[in-house]
């Protein structure tokens, strides 16, 4: 079903695309809100990676999602049958 | 002018204006509910509240993101002489903890009977509901859509008692809880409606993205809307935020008339629209942009009126409001087809002698928005410590009466008396009048002191939002105790090594000490305003700035400042290669 999908390297562009910031050193486990966008601009991220990847995350979920590992596993979760990289 | 029961029983046979809910049915697909319609489900409610044992005057705890689940949840607590309390959902990223402490907190004080949630949320809630020993039953939006026995009567509400309790966005510490009463709000209903907007139903149309928890949206584009039958298009907020040119966007499709915001959306939305999106947008149509909820900066407004003047937007459209959940919520409107006025007073004269005095040539000023005049009925007056009323152009606090009071905060007399005094309502902030035209300059409890002259925090961190590094609207300035005076710190997310020098500059002020904070950890209410107290409390504990934290966190931030700066460098380089 297509490539795997890598949130890290989506992530880095996401950020770069809506906030015009560059996140070399992300990782999986680096907290979102750590990142020095603000919350609007981390919703804006959010509904890039919805419209990339034609997902809905329910809203109720985000106050779960703390690091971008929490974003990967809840996307991988909404596309099960897609392969997501470590 | 009846209330807000009545109204809703009145909408019987009203089936060609309602409530429009954007994507409600699906992706793309709007689920339209006439008046008619939304009577009946908030009848259906109040009779699942009913046999679940709920009688007059017992609280029902709302945390229903979805407008179209909200709003017949609300109305049908209302219909029964219930008290509905509505609160914010879980829905920012990764900040599941501090809302849990903070429904905690307002649900303690609050003593609901009953949370009414959609079954999803609810998956979030289990664990704070456990902790609130009010809490009898938990039901869920998806039950109270299910057929129900016969339907109550309109419970029979006098205008004393209380409609709604409104938690205002203080401290999550001690939250506090207005009683709005069923006859405030046909006070300030009609005050919006009939004298600040003039609207009429059969032409008018609203847009809304605002949330239902909060005053602006639930008593201005809900319960306003009901008793005026005025149609309102709702976007669900989340979807404001991730897109902000939807609000636009719904405005031109919808050719809608009244729409209000804070002034942080009008700055998010000058920023998104592409030049292309408001080529193709009439805004013609639009008769009133609300702008209220918190301080209104002059040059946001400027900046948005340009943005949108080849969408055909009259720049008497912009309308600036003061009001506040105390008052229910309007407490002044600038008049329609007023142009955005400023006033422009001598900066020296305000800040020595507590006087808006008209600038002359030269002399460093203040910009403040009108906020317009108030309501029939009502009175604003500015006001000194002793209760004296001031004269115009002289600052002072502003105060508020008339029938749009609310009843004060639910169980809080001290909060109620301290607020409440001789038949005004002291708003807490700063201002002063010109004829019976409003300015607001500031908030009482956050003016700096320094030297014996007041300042106003909120011109400082405007300023110190324009630095480069600095998060916008991120940083927050306040005062410690000095060696001869009180002295300002500026506290702010990210880099800001030139606030100091740039404060100095422009306030003649000196800045004692800048403390730079990780992003995202600066203390925020519930609807993400900062919180200037607790910022310096948490300053002057050391819990901020001054901990052994601040050289790794200054590591941090040079870290992170030297990274960006090489990603910067290489885009330059590439740029120069043409690549």
């Amino acid at each position: 079903m297509g490539e795997s999908i890598d949130v890290v390297e989506m992530f880095k562009q996401a950020a770069f695309e809506v906030d015009n910031r560059r996140l070399p050193d992300l990782k999986p486990q680096t907290v979102i809100t750590t990142l020095g966008m603000d919350s609007v601009a981390i919703m804006e991220l959010v509904a890039w990676f919805e419209e990339k990847l034609g997902v809905r995350i329910p809203d109720e979920q985000l106050s779960k999602i703390r690091t971008v590992k929490d974003l990967r596993d809840t996307i991988a979760r909404l596309l099960p049958d897609r392969q997501f990289a470590a | 002018m009846i209330g807000v029961v009545p109204a809703l029983n009145a909408c019987e046979g009203e089936h060609l204006r309602g409530f429009t809910f954007l994507g409600a049915k699906g992706p793309g697909e709007d689920l339209f509910v006439s008046f008619h319609d939304l009577r009946l489900s908030a009848q259906r409610r109040a009779a699942h509240y009913a046999a679940a044992g709920l009688r007059r005057g017992d609280r029902v705890a709302l945390v229903v993101p979805e407008g179209e689940h909200f709003i017949p949840a609300f109305l049908g607590a209302l219909w029964g002489g219930l008290i509905p309390v509505p609160l914010y959902p879980p829905v920012s990223l990764g900040k599941l903890d501090a809302f849990m402490e903070a429904l905690v907190g307002i649900l303690n004080i609050a003593r609901p009977r009953v949370l009414v949630t959609t079954e999803r949320v609810g998956k979030v809630l289990w664990s704070a509901v456990g902790r609130i020993a009010s809490i009898e039953k938990v039901i869920t939006t998806e039950e109270l859509a299910k057929h129900a026995g016969s339907f109550p009567a309109a419970a029979d509400v006098r205008d004393d008692e209380i409609a709604f309790l409104q938690f205002t966005s203080g401290s999550t510490a001690l939250p506090k809880g207005v009683m709005v009463t069923h006859g405030s709000l046909v006070a300030n209903c009609r005050a919006i409606v009939r004298e600040g907007l003039e609207a009429d139903g059969a032409k008018d149309k609203a847009v809304s993205w605002l949330p239902l928890y909060h005053d602006m949206g639930l008593i201005g584009f809900v319960i306003a809307p009901v008793c005026y039958r005025i149609s309102v298009v709702f976007i669900p907020t989340m979807s404001f935020i991730k897109n902000a040119t939807l609000w636009m966007e719904t405005i031109h499709k919808h050719r809608a008339t009244l729409s209000f915001a804070p002034n942080f959306a009008y700055a998010l939305v000058t920023k998104r629209a592409k030049p292309e999106q408001i080529a193709r947008w009439d805004l013609s149509q639009m008769r009133v942009f609300g702008c209220g909820a918190e301080p209104i900066n002059p040059g946001t407004m400027r900046a948005f009126l340009q943005a949108m003047a080849p969408a055909g937007l009259k720049p008497e459209a912009l309308l600036p409001c003061y009001g506040m959940a105390e008052a229910t919520l309007a407490i002044s409107f600038v008049p329609l087809d007023e142009p955005l006025q400023t006033d422009r007073i001598d900066a020296e004269r305000y800040h020595a002698d507590h006087e808006a005095a008209p600038v002359s040539n030269g002399s460093a000023f203040l910009e403040v928005v009108s906020c317009g005049r108030t309501f029939v009925g009502h009175e604003v007056t500015v006001q000194d410590d002793d209760g004296r009323i001031l004269p115009e152009r002289h600052i002072g606090g502003i105060c508020f009466r008339g029938p749009s009071l609310t009843a004060g905060y639910w169980e809080n007399p001290e909060a109620t008396q301290a607020a409440f005094r001789g038949g005004w309502l002291h708003t807490g902030d700063l201002g002063y009048k010109v004829g019976d035209r409003v300015f607001v300059s500031g908030r009482i409890k956050d003016i700096l002191i320094v030297n014996g002259r007041n300042y106003h925090p909120q011109g400082i961190e405007w300023l110190v939002n324009e630095i480069p590094g600095v998060r916008k609207g991120s940083s927050v300035v306040f005062t410690r105790p000095g060696a001869a005076s009180e002295e300002i710190v500026v506290a702010a997310e990210a880099r800001a090594d030139d606030a100091a020098a740039l404060v100095s500059e422009e306030f003649q002020l000196a800045v004692s000490d800048v403390a730079l904070v990780p992003p995202g950890t600066l203390p925020k209410t519930s609807s993400g305003k900062l919180q200037r107290r607790k910022t310096r409390e948490q300053y002057l504990n050391g819990s901020i700035g001054r901990t052994s934290r601040l050289g790794s966190t200054r590591l941090a931030v040079a870290k992170h400042l030297a990274l960006s700066l090489v990603g910067r460098a290489r885009h330059e380089v590439r740029k120069l290669l043409g690549g």
